[in-house]
């Protein structure tokens, strides 16, 4: 697992990356966002109705261990988090909806889940740590807003930082990659291919029925892409955090099998999708002619 | 013609004076110095990079750099007056400084499109034969090349992010340098601008030298800038353009729009300045006002141009069709439209209504169209705030006269078409070192524009046709003539025929009429063979194959019945 070191050095990343981010953005992107709230809306129907969803059947249709049925649940009814920020600012998805999104699924998170595990899981009691919950608000806004003031402040400064954190971002997302594999080879080998499929499968199904479902509603294809990588990228850590607070030894151990890979593969899920974003965003980029412009 | 008889001086604004008898300034350099002196330490120019980054200089600083630059030029080059100096870059803060500091010299200013293959810059070098040469580190590879034939012994070079902070400029550096390759090793002797100033700068300070002096001695009536247009016989010819011309046009515009305070205004300079319409409105109207000027280095994608509107309050931009119209479609910019902008000026080709209307749904100010020539300094004509009449191209500026001619050159009466004639203090000195092509469009001291024109009753024009067979993509000139030229050095085409044909995106568009030499011959290898000789702009867009072309009986290809065919055959579909 991760240790206390480890843990700080990756909440500084973030701090820094989300600085970055947020210097790439205006009060008015998030005015803009909720003016028109109907992005957001459809994000948090898609986050929180569908995700359960896939993650329910996930774990009834595949031949899993109770336990890692548990953990399928428990990672499916997670909130976005701060890696589906970074993945929509290189999407050039609409950065300002993600973090609202991550921000109100977030803290909806907190009524909303134990209702969801009701229905899917017969009241599978868990305890959300709610410092966790603040923690991870307090990494979202506050470099975002320090980022805004300082973009406000000098557009150069913000344009540097956005620079930086960008750069930081690509190297965080090598890094979670990296660091993960040799930390848990052994338990590479060990999982099931139905654990594999459930893993995986749950960022691809969140991410595809998001767009087609925000894109079915009209969305333009920029808050589309948002809307989908904000459904399919789930709070690998806090998932974690809440097993740890909820389960015990072994039990434990297996809950989290699901979302130890998860977190694993939603990076590389999530890289191929922005790949595929940003070719799509720079085919409907409008062609100029050549000429005066 | 006397005021009585311009109809449309009753639609200029109360303030406007229909006669501007004077320039304000003998000459540009003393109207840079002027202007410095007034406006000291507010923001003169600004570019903004599509990520934000961003670089300012005041009036001060654009005056002391050109006044260094100017010092380079004359002691340490060793150029002399009316010596001509190439510039060749995109909007970027360099700009400013080697065009006025060129001004400043006494020298003459060439502009050069930064998009050029180095066939086209051969052609225009070995025309204008520059002592000098200003350039983008981006496009310094084409030099060699290009002044294969014509050596031009002083080369400065300068990058996009110059005399940025060094943080932004470091990054956007390394960036071109590593990330998209853009800046490719620079083969030749040069000097980079920055240390060009410095050396001016101690020179300067050494001699004790009097920049003043060196444009005190330039006459008002001295050429200021030799502006290409491409020409008929497909060699590029320079409009003479005069410091008079350049300073009148910039007044003659300027009088015309009553909305602008001095000192208070931020222009969006997204046209390149090396044509003449930014450089006479945007860069000299726009420091003339006091204005700060934000320049866009490359406005493509149009998402380039999101942070300027983002970061900078916006109250004039100008402007062609093409980037009206793409604006309106780019969902940022219709979210969020300019809240400061006052109205748009749009020239180089014609504004469709359906772009104008738009762009007044979205952003509740109008975009005024005018009119002109690189010829005419390029100013002419354009339609007065608050009497905009939509389709038209407006009327005559302060100063200016305009009348519709036959044949003969005889005026029409008004809303009958005519050739567009025109007398005014900003029609060129001529065609550099060609008194034939000169003598072409002169007649009795009028210019003749080669448009058809319909003036009505008040004096408000429309222009219907075209005389020449030039072509207009999207604001820039092309000549057929250059682009069959082109054609004739491939070995698969037999002959061929280039007219310009209506397109909803550029306007107009360039098509090709080829005869095969070689059957095997595709429209791709066409393309390929044009896009390694010419900028892209002038690659034909259409290409049809023919068997044969419609001719004289001396055996020229008759271009005008291509024409016919093309609209009459678009008429039936």
């Amino acid at each position: 697992m991760v240790g206390p070191l480890e843990q700080a050095i990756l909440a500084l990343m973030i701090f820094v990356i989300m600085l970055g981010m947020g210097a790439s953005l205006t009060p008015r992107d998030f005015y803009l966002a909720l003016r028109r709230p109907y992005g957001l809306m459809i994000g948090v129907v898609s986050q929180y109705g569908f995700m359960p969803f896939i993650g329910f059947l996930l774990a009834t249709l595949l031949t899993v261990p109770e336990t890692i049925a548990i953990g399928i649940l428990i990672m499916a009814c997670m909130p976005g988090g701060t890696t589906s920020n970074i993945f929509t600012y290189f999407s050039k998805g609409n950065l300002a909806l993600s973090v609202l999104m991550t921000v109100t699924s977030t803290v909806a998170g907190v009524v909303l889940i134990p209702i969801i595990l009701v229905v899917y899981a017969n009241a599978l009691d868990l305890d959300i740590p709610r410092e966790n919950i603040i923690v991870t608000l307090i990494l979202l806004l506050v470099p975002v807003g320090i980022g805004m003031i300082l973009r406000k402040f000098s557009a150069n400064v913000g344009a540097v930082t956005e620079f930086m954190g960008s750069a930081l971002a690509l190297f965080f997302i090598v890094f979670l990659v990296i660091s993960w594999i040799p930390r848990n080879w052994s338990f590479l080998l060990e999982t099931t291919s139905a654990t594999y499929f459930a893993a995986v499968g749950l960022g691809v199904f969140g991410i595809s029925i998001g767009y087609a479902f925000a894109r079915a509603l009209k969305l333009h294809p920029r808050n589309a892409r948002t809307v989908a990588l904000e459904t399919g990228i789930q709070n690998g850590p806090l998932a974690v955090a809440i097993i740890v607070f909820t389960f015990n030894g072994t039990e434990a151990q297996a809950v989290m099998a699901v979302p130890v890979l998860y977190s694993l593969f939603i990076v590389i899920v999530s890289t191929l999708v922005t790949l595929v974003f940003r070719r799509a965003n720079t085919a409907a980029e409008q062609k100029l002619p050549d000429g005066l412009l | 013609m006397t005021i009585s008889e311009r109809p449309w001086a009753a639609y200029y604004g109360p303030d406007v004076r229909p006669e501007i008898e004077t320039a304000s300034c003998r000459t540009i350099g003393d109207l840079i110095r002027s202007v410095a002196e007034t406006y000291g330490k507010a923001p003169a120019f600004t570019t903004c990079l599509y990520n934000g980054m961003n670089g300012t200089l005041s009036f001060s600083q654009v005056d002391e750099m050109s006044d260094a630059f100017a010092v380079y030029l004359r002691e340490v080059a060793g150029l002399n007056r009316g010596d001509r100096v190439a510039v060749q870059m995109p909007n970027c803060l360099s700009y400013p400084i080697a065009a006025f500091g060129v001004l400043k010299a006494g020298c003459v200013l060439v502009n050069v499109n930064p998009l050029y293959t180095a066939e086209e810059m051969a052609k225009q070098f070995a025309d204008a034969e520059p002592h000098a040469l200003v350039i983008v580190d981006m496009f310094a590879d084409k030099v060699p090349e290009a002044t294969k034939g014509h050596p031009i012994p002083n080369v400065i070079v300068t990058r996009i992010a110059e005399f940025l902070p060094k943080m932004p400029r470091g990054i956007v550096g390394l960036v071109q340098k590593h990330w998209d390759r853009s800046v490719k090793p620079i083969e030749i002797a040069h000097i980079r601008l920055p240390e060009a100033l410095d050396v001016g700068r101690a020179r300067r300070n050494e001699n004790k030298i009097e920049v003043d002096a060196y444009f005190q001695d330039v006459s008002p009536d001295d050429v200021a800038c030799l502006q290409y247009t491409g020409g008929t016989t497909g060699v590029a010819k320079g409009a003479m353009l005069t410091h008079t011309n350049l300073i009148m046009n910039m007044q003659q515009t300027m009088e015309m729009i009553s909305v602008f305070k001095k000192g208070e205004e931020v222009a969006l300079t997204a046209l390149p300045l090396y044509h003449i319409f930014a450089f006479t409105v945007n860069l000299l109207g726009f420091y003339w006002l006091g204005a700060r000027n934000v320049l866009i280095p490359n406005p493509r994608p149009l998402s380039n141009v999101k942070r300027a509107f983002e970061n900078y309050k916006i109250t004039w931009m100008s402007g062609v069709n093409t980037l009206f119209n793409g604006l309106c479609n780019e969902v940022w910019f219709t979210d969020s439209p300019p809240k400061h902008l006052k109205f748009a000026s749009a020239g180089g080709m014609a504004l469709q209504t359906a772009v104008a209307r738009r762009w007044q749904d979205i952003t509740g100010k109008p975009v005024l169209q005018g009119y002109g020539l690189t010829e005419t300094s390029p100013i002419l004509t354009f339609n007065p705030l608050g009497k905009v009449r939509e389709g038209t191209i407006g009327i005559p500026l302060p100063s200016t006269d305009v009348i519709c001619v036959d044949e003969a050159g005889v005026p029409v009466a008004p809303g009958e078409r005519g050739e567009i004639a025109t007398k005014g203090p900003q029609i060129m000195a001529g065609y550099w070192n060609k008194p034939e092509e000169t003598a072409n469009v002169m007649r009795d001291g009028w210019f003749l524009t080669g448009d058809i024109g319909v003036m009505d009753p008040d004096g408000y024009i429309s222009i219907v046709d075209r005389k020449k067979d030039m072509v207009v993509v999207s604001g820039f000139n092309v000549y057929p003539n250059e682009i069959e030229d082109c054609l004739a050095t491939h070995p698969g085409i037999l002959e061929s025929a280039v007219i310009g044909v209506p397109d909803d995106v550029t306007g107009e568009a360039v098509k090709a009429f080829v005869v095969k030499r070689d059957q095997s011959l595709t429209e791709a290898d066409i393309r390929a063979h044009c896009k390694a000789h010419l900028t892209g702009y002038k690659i034909p867009k259409r290409v049809a194959f023919r068997d044969d072309l419609p001719k004289s009986n001396v055996g020229k290809i008759l271009r005008k019945d291509l024409r016919t065919s093309e609209t009459t055959q678009d008429a039936a579909e």
